[in-house]
């Protein structure tokens, strides 16, 4: 390589150090500005902030998710909203490497550090942009009973091969009484399920009221 | 999707004869009941599911055709149980009361249902109704996704059960009048219809959750829906306000509104090939639809243009003045209609529900010889009745409602979407949007579903 060309190259790495640091500082700044805008105490402008929040993207889910469970109620539900907004902006056509990111930070709220209603949302969420790498953490909250029925319903919607297969598996492992839930999804999504049938028709609440 | 896990009606026959007594509800759809056909001198029994809000007007109209000997009412159903005492006495001595609609399916006596509930269970009633030969009145908007609107369709279509959805302007004497005066001409062809809409409201006191009131029942309430849990602003009525369950002013009025446009417009079977929509959003509370709102639908082939816009009050056209006296009386819903522009004039209707509004030149005008007539219908539940003795296709039928709904649910998913979406009518799905493809669809809670 000449020195002409070493140069080249090492002002376009710098550039590009450059342009990587100012990325990240102004996704730090639109992170901040947007957790503000969040919090603050007028209705205006925390829904001015929640709307703006998709471009701000993947580095704002997990912060916007802690605020999720604020103890005011219209900041909580605020974040909710900034997330969702997040999710249907980087869901768009040809955006693909933005929505990547942003379910992987999705994802990384199915812990167990994370209070039930935050990852509850987070399955629907992942639903609606989940892929591959969605598939086996949602399959795992399957074993939760406080979260199964929406992660089977997650799985349900993620158009993949995989998420029938992950269903199927997870049939197969299920207790009896979360079997039927799991061949309703299964047979939502084309597949023959032996034994356990449609229970839609079956009445199961009586009235105590009694006719005149 | 395919069908499985369903029998045949030889199989079940055969199947019951070692199992009906100790698996009853193993029952698969479809192939207990097929509707019935009833004579012109025959009473249609009826039951009701959902018998608040707009389920107690179809109850009280319900019978005032008992007494006039049309129909007998078997069943009323609530699971509000206050509002199934209330429906039980309103009703009277003879009929049964439920709490749970899956009883009254089972009733082979029962030819026909009135389903007034939460927009959320239209679908799944409706679908669940038409599985065991009921006829069905259902409310509008028929559906609340794409894929419900779909199930719909097919469960009437293969089950033969005639279907009315509640979008009762298509019926009123001015629609009738407002359609003929179009048809033949009078502004002109029409490239443009602009449904005008007062704004959805905000809730500007909002409540925390808490437990639901004893004599609701949540779990059922919620129906197809996600668990959550229990809020004030959720319900009765105020579901309207969500866009999972109720979808705004847009998929309310905007099923009667667009409902008159698609049927005047001829365009009953078409569809938009773009939907963008823009609106703001409610500022506090758990209500999420849009409080102010533009849609614009593009159609093609024939070309014409589809707007829907909630507006702030003071932008609404203003009101035609009429005397009380004139049959129809005033307007006493100027906040909501459409105007429809032509290449020779425009035309301008209010409502479009239960109460709908032509303007005087199209009240005044009278058909010349060789003009064209249209369909006159003979009031919305006699046109159900017309069905479900004749087979004839109802006014507001399941394809047409389903296309309205579409609608509505189209505007409000490019609204939450925040883009443009194209629509592929033949094949009833978005084109090239994968997200908003997987959401034309919701996954159902078991066991309420479709």
């Amino acid at each position: 390589m000449s020195t002409n060309s070493l140069k080249k190259v090492s002002i376009a790495a710098a550039a590009a150090g450059v342009i990587a640091q100012t990325t990240d500082t102004a996704q730090a700044q639109g992170v901040d500005e947007l957790l503000a805008g969040i919090k603050s105490d007028s209705a205006e402008k925390r829904t001015k902030r929640w709307q703006s929040a998709g471009e701000v993207g993947a580095p704002a889910v997990k912060p916007l998710a802690e605020v999720m469970t604020d103890d005011n109620l219209e900041v909580a539900r605020a974040a909710k909203r900034a997330l969702w907004q997040i999710v249907r902006y980087t869901g768009r056509p040809k955006a693909n490497k933005e929505k990547r990111a942003v379910e992987a930070e999705l994802v990384g709220l199915l812990g167990k550090d994370q209070p039930v209603a935050v990852r509850r949302e987070v399955l629907w969420m992942l639903s609606e942009i989940g892929g591959r790498n969605s598939i086996k953490p949602i399959a795992r909250l399957i074993r939760n009973e406080d979260m199964r029925e929406d992660a089977r319903m997650a799985l349900e919607r993620i158009p993949t091969k995989r998420a029938v297969a992950t269903l199927k598996t997870a049939f197969e492992k299920a207790p009896e009484d979360f079997k039927p839930n799991i061949a309703q999804s299964l047979r939502k999504r084309g597949e023959q399920i032996e034994g356990y049938p449609c229970k839609k028709l079956i009445p199961t609440k009586q009235t105590d009221v009694k006719p005149l | 999707m395919k069908k499985t896990n369903q029998l045949n009606r030889r199989e079940f026959l055969a199947a019951a004869g070692t199992a009906a007594v100790s698996m009853p509800y193993i029952i698969p759809s479809g192939v207990l009941a097929a509707p019935r056909r009833i004579g012109a001198n025959e009473k249609i029994t009826m039951a009701h599911i959902g018998v608040g809000g707009m389920g107690g007007y179809h109850l009280n109209d319900m019978i005032q055709r008992r007494q006039q000997g049309q129909v007998n009412i078997a069943a009323v159903c609530d699971i509000d149980k206050n509002r199934l005492i209330n429906a039980l006495k309103t009703a009277g001595p003879g009929v049964e009361p439920y709490h749970d609609y899956r009883y009254i399916l089972q009733q082979k006596d029962i030819d026909a249902v009135v389903i007034s509930t939460p927009d959320h269970w239209h679908a799944v009633q409706m679908v669940h109704a038409a599985e065991c030969g009921k006829h069905v009145y259902v409310e509008k908007p028929a559906c609340c996704t794409i894929e419900e609107g779909k199930a719909m369709v097919a469960a009437a279509k293969e089950n033969n059960v005639s279907v009315q959805v509640g979008s009762q302007g298509r019926s009123q004497p001015e629609a009738y009048l407002a359609h003929r005066y179009l048809v033949n001409g009078n502004i002109g062809h029409i490239s443009r219809v602009d449904c005008f809409h007062y704004p959805s409201p905000e809730d500007n006191n909002p409540v925390p959750d808490s437990d639901p009131p004893a004599e609701l029942d949540w779990d059922m309430w919620l129906g197809p829906l996600r668990w959550r849990s229990y809020n004030q602003r959720y319900c009765h009525g105020v579901f309207r306000w969500l866009l999972e369950s109720g979808g705004g002013q847009i998929r309310d009025r905007g099923a009667h509104v667009m409902s008159c446009a698609m049927w005047w417009m001829g365009a009953d079977g078409t569809g938009p090939v773009t939907v963008e929509a823009t609106g703001t959003a409610p500022k506090k509370g758990l209500w999420d639809s849009a409080v102010l709102m533009d849609v614009t639908y593009t159609f093609k082939n024939p070309d014409w243009v589809l707007t829907w816009r909630q507006m702030p009050n003071d932008q609404l056209p203003k009101a035609e003045e009429r005397t009380g006296n004139e049959p129809g009386g005033k307007i006493s819903r100027p906040g909501y209609g459409a105007i429809y522009r032509g290449d020779k004039g425009e035309f301008i209707h209010w409502g479009g529900d239960g109460g709908t509004w032509a303007e005087k030149k199209a009240r005044q005008w009278e058909l010349p010889a060789g003009g064209k007539d249209v369909y006159k219908s003979p009031g919305h539940k006699e046109d159900w009745f017309k069905g479900i003795r004749t087979g004839a296709k109802t006014i507001m039928n399941i394809e047409a409602a389903v296309g309205v709904a579409n609608l509505c649910v189209l505007g409000n998913l490019s609204y939450v979407l925040g883009r443009k979406l194209e629509w592929d009518q033949a094949n009833q799905t978005i084109v090239g949007d994968p997200q908003a493809q997987r959401i034309m669809g919701r996954p159902q809670r078991h066991p309420y579903h479709l």
